[in-house]
């Protein structure tokens, strides 16, 4: 059968599970999907399908593995390292946002359950109707899909640990439930927990860069939703004293989820504050959400007392903005105001995220730094204008700062400056892997950056899983090693 | 042989200046239920909105995908309608413009194709473009039509006998006898408020609008120019529209003129408001009912006038003026924008009228208002199917209700 044929006879197929309009082998819908958010790109698949429900999930990769055909799943395609390659040319690529159901909110039992296709805005727009909240900090939730949140950054980007289920498409076809909740092989009546009765094969799901199984299915605790915000912000200008505050910080609280701590370095508050070029400070803003005002109240002034007496000064602009917030409704709303639109308008991005054990921050972040510094003067040699700096961190738990070093260029049509912030990305996350970090993606080209850090048995208990569960290797081939 | 892609490379810097993260098609608020309405009622296939059309883009200008009928189809799956520009909210940091002009982008590759490969496109969008330069409207009807509206209010001819004031009907209220009955309320609101006024009847020409739109970029220009020209013989101060296209063409599209066009413009919602404002207009008649407003695209996003038409309507007695969730900024096209209407015999723009249908029958309203001929027909049309039950009228309706 040549490739011509073996491309329609998929298609008919999959048309067979889906419906005819919701799968296409044309060629500009097809390229449609070719890029994503990131300088790496998307997929070169041969084959497009947009599945409505688990069910059609599972015939579509029965069908897949029966003909030996490579799969790639696509969620949001908002990734910062591109997505999974496959086997350009012969892919057939799941768009995983037609599934973007609520599929249930317990209001009792606080989960809630949803198709994985959803976009994170939209669960928590629902959530939200419902009175309840899901922690996304600081993220671009209108792009992120929960399926791809859960398979590209691992930890799930703060919702790991209130992911209590996963429905799991595996590549033969199999559908398996993690966790608790109806339907699971541990014959729990709700979700509840994902940590008795057996192995937290949820957890193994969440990170795997979607090439264990098609996430389809997911199940949520939720938090009540905090009608209250306040929040501090102060300026410092010792990055020691903001690491001591930091420490003081996740002593105290649980920096995750009602209580972040949000830290913009020198250039990130040249962007805020136009004027202050030159300036060395770091700009802390801590947040306090919660459901009264008595306990917000409280919890502000704790906090302000600890920074003060770390030397973290206020200024009259700094406290206009925590007027403005504590007086703004939803706390959600206002970490929006680092969403992508922000972002996309500064220019071109070199991303350059870390996550950092807190007790190496001071010796690390400075080196990141650094090293950005280097890169960036050879930018300007080469005619590169950076417009830009944008350093942010924030305790992700108690024992690890998550953050970035971000750089943004003008001249965003020029294919030498895309190819440069390639391999600034690229040698930037070298470099951390050379100080002992890793980050917490595992998407695209990152992925195989990620799994050459791999000791040989991590490595050899990656590939017996994997062919485990995928012994013909059609999901998402060669995103972590070659097969 | 000519510069191949002509329209897309200049429109370039939005191509390359998206960062294909996807908010333009995926954004979800308690403000904004979808972004893309034609993503929402078609498959939903990246190409369907504003990023798959971008990347599409990007391919034609690097040479990674060729120009073919089924990519003609695609540039022409679109309302024009911004949301995802306004959703997008990425600000060009130098022009202090939006980042990505989509709007922008696919009116080049609809200008692409039209100018390259006219084979690929509809005919019924070359049937519209003959019967402008035939009939100098785009509904193919004589020249004559466009007064018989006007016949039995002995209005003054603008060209004859000069008005400060030009009542500007536009070719769609003017060429539609169902439509006719707009021009004539809004004319004797107009007199019984005593503004002086003059129309261009059978010599008024097509704003250009819909031709644009639909990427025949060279025959608008030369409509512009010509009608610059007109529009400056009448010797007006004001040109009033009874249609948002129209106002958006002669406000935003001329500036593109070979000369400035001096008289200022208003849409007639902006004239209410501010005839309503000077006492000049006195709504007396009280009609008691439960309406919502559409915003339409060109007059709301494209032009930033939402507040006029809500004063026109608070102040109309018994109007009760009921929100959608998705308003102002927000509003989901109603279907008809970027020459749909043309697209599949008009199914696509009626599927996505009805959809605008249904939030509106969600407020509990009874009537769904609009300020534009293009948004009432279509929402008219797609009435008969949609579900829920809502009456569709013009503003100028409750207006010369209220006051006539």
């Amino acid at each position: 059968m040549n490739t011509y044929d073996k491309q329609n006879m998929l298609k008919r197929a999959l048309a067979e599970v889906v419906g005819d309009q919701y799968v296409t082998t044309d060629k500009m819908t097809v390229f449609a999907y070719s890029q994503d958010a990131s300088l790496f790109g998307g997929t070169d698949a041969a084959v497009v399908v947009r599945p409505g429900s688990t069910e059609e999930v599972s015939k579509i990769m029965k069908c897949a593995y029966h003909h030996a055909v490579p799969v790639v799943v696509r969620g949001g395609g908002s990734s910062i390292y591109g997505q999974p390659k496959g086997i350009p040319g012969s892919n057939v690529l799941l768009d995983m946002t037609r599934m973007n159901k609520i599929l249930d909110i317990n209001k009792q039992g606080m989960t809630v359950c949803a198709q994985a296709g959803i976009m994170m805005g939209k669960l928590q727009q629902a959530c939200n109707q419902a009175g309840f909240y899901i922690f996304v900090p600081a993220a671009p939730f209108h792009t992120v899909s929960l399926g791809g949140w859960l398979s590209g950054a691992a930890g799930g980007g703060g919702i790991w640990w209130e992911t209590i289920s996963v429905t799991v498409v595996l590549p033969d076809g199999t559908i398996v439930k993690t966790g608790g909740g109806p339907g699971t092989n541990t014959r729990l009546k709700h979700h509840y927990s994902r940590v008795i009765g057996g192995p937290d094969f949820t957890g193994m799901f969440i990170g795997d860069g979607g090439s264990f199984g098609v996430k389809t299915e997911v199940a949520i605790r939720l938090l009540g939703l905090p009608h209250i915000t306040r929040a501090c912000i102060l300026e410092f200008l010792e990055l020691e004293h903001v690491l001591e505050l930091i420490r003081r910080h996740g002593e105290r609280v649980n920096p995750h989820p009602f209580d972040p701590l949000l830290v913009f370095g020198p250039g990130a508050t040249e962007i805020f504050s136009p004027g202050s070029e030159g300036v060395e400070k770091f700009t802390i803003m801590a947040i306090m959400q919660g459901h009264t005002e008595r306990e917000m109240d409280a919890k502000k002034d704790i906090f302000n007392d600890i920074a003060e007496s770390l030397g973290g000064t206020h200024t009259a602009e700094l406290d206009a903005i925590t007027d403005l917030m504590a007086g703004g409704g939803e706390a959600e709303e206002k970490m929006e105001m680092f969403g992508l639109s922000f972002f996309n308008g500064l220019g071109l991005a070199a991303w350059l995220p870390f996550n950092i054990p807190r007790v190496s921050f001071l010796e690390i972040y400075p080196k990141l730094v650094a090293w950005r510094e280097e890169r960036l003067a050879e930018a300007t040699k080469k005619g590169f204008e950076c417009r830009a700096r944008f350093e942010f961190f924030t305790p992700s738990d108690q024992c690890a700062v998550s953050g970035e070093v971000d750089a943004f260029f003008k001249d965003t049509d020029s294919p030498e400056l895309r190819e440069f912030i390639k391999d600034m990305i690229l040698d930037y996350q070298k470099y951390t892997h050379e100080l002992g970090l890793l980050d917490v993606y595992n998407q695209g080209v990152m992925s195989r950056l990620n799994a050459a850090c791999w000791s040989p048995g991590f490595k050899s208990l990656h590939t017996t899983v994997k062919k485990a569960l995928d012994p013909k290797g059609i999901l998402n081939p060669g995103l972590w090693v070659e097969t | 042989m000519a510069d191949k892609k002509k329209a897309l490379k200049a429109v370039s810097q939005s191509v390359y200046s998206c960062r294909k993260c996807g908010q333009c098609g995926n954004k979800v608020t308690d403000a904004v239920p979808y972004v893309c309405p034609v993503k929402e009622t078609t498959p939903g296939f990246d190409h369907f909105y504003s990023r798959g059309k971008i990347v599409i883009a990007q391919g034609l200008l690097e040479g990674a995908i060729e120009p073919s009928k089924e990519l003609a189809e695609v540039v022409y799956t679109c309302t024009l309608c911004g949301n995802c520009m306004t959703q997008c909210g990425a600000i060009d940091r130098d022009t202090g413009g939006p980042l990505v002009d989509t709007v922008g982008v696919v009116e080049a590759l609809r200008t692409d194709f039209l100018e390259e490969h006219p084979e690929w496109v509809a005919n019924e969008y070359k049937a519209l473009l003959t019967a402008t330069r035939q009939y100098d409207n785009p509904w193919g009807v004589p020249r004559s039509t466009k007064e018989k509206w006007a016949k039995k209010l002995s209005l003054p001819n603008a060209l004859r006998n000069p008005s400060e004031t030009l009542l500007f009907v536009g070719c769609t209220v003017a060429s539609n006898p169902a439509l006719n009955a707009r021009a004539v309320k809004a004319a004797e609101i107009l007199k019984k408020a005593g503004v002086a006024f003059a129309i261009l009847g059978k010599d008024e020409p097509c704003c250009g609008s819909v031709q644009k739109r639909i990427g025949a970029v060279r025959q608008a220009r030369d409509m512009v120019n010509n009608n610059i020209r007109l529009l400056h013989t009448t010797g007006c101060k004001t040109i009033v529209t009874l249609c948002a296209g129209c106002a958006n063409a002669l406000k935003n599209d001329y500036r593109l003129g070979a000369e400035k066009l001096k008289p200022n413009v208003l849409h007639i919602v902006e004239l209410f408001a501010q005839l309503l404002k000077e006492d000049k207009l006195n709504p007396t008649k009280k009609k008691g009912s439960k309406v919502t407003y559409h915003d339409p695209c060109h007059l709301g996003r494209h032009m930033g006038i939402y507040d006029a038409p809500r004063d026109v309507l608070n102040a109309l007695p018994g109007i009760e003026l009921i929100e959608r969730s998705a308003t102002r900024e927000n509003t989901i096209c109603c279907g008809a924008g970027g020459g749909m209407r043309l697209f599949e015999s008009g199914t696509l723009a009626e599927k996505i009228g009805q959809s605008a249908l249904e939030s509106a029958s969600q407020t509990g309203a009874e009537v769904l208002v609009s300020s534009c001929p293009f948004c009432e027909m279509n929402l008219q049309t797609s009435s008969k199917t949609a579900a829920g039950s809502i009456t569709v009228y013009d503003i100028i309706d409750l207006v010369y209700e209220a006051i006539v």
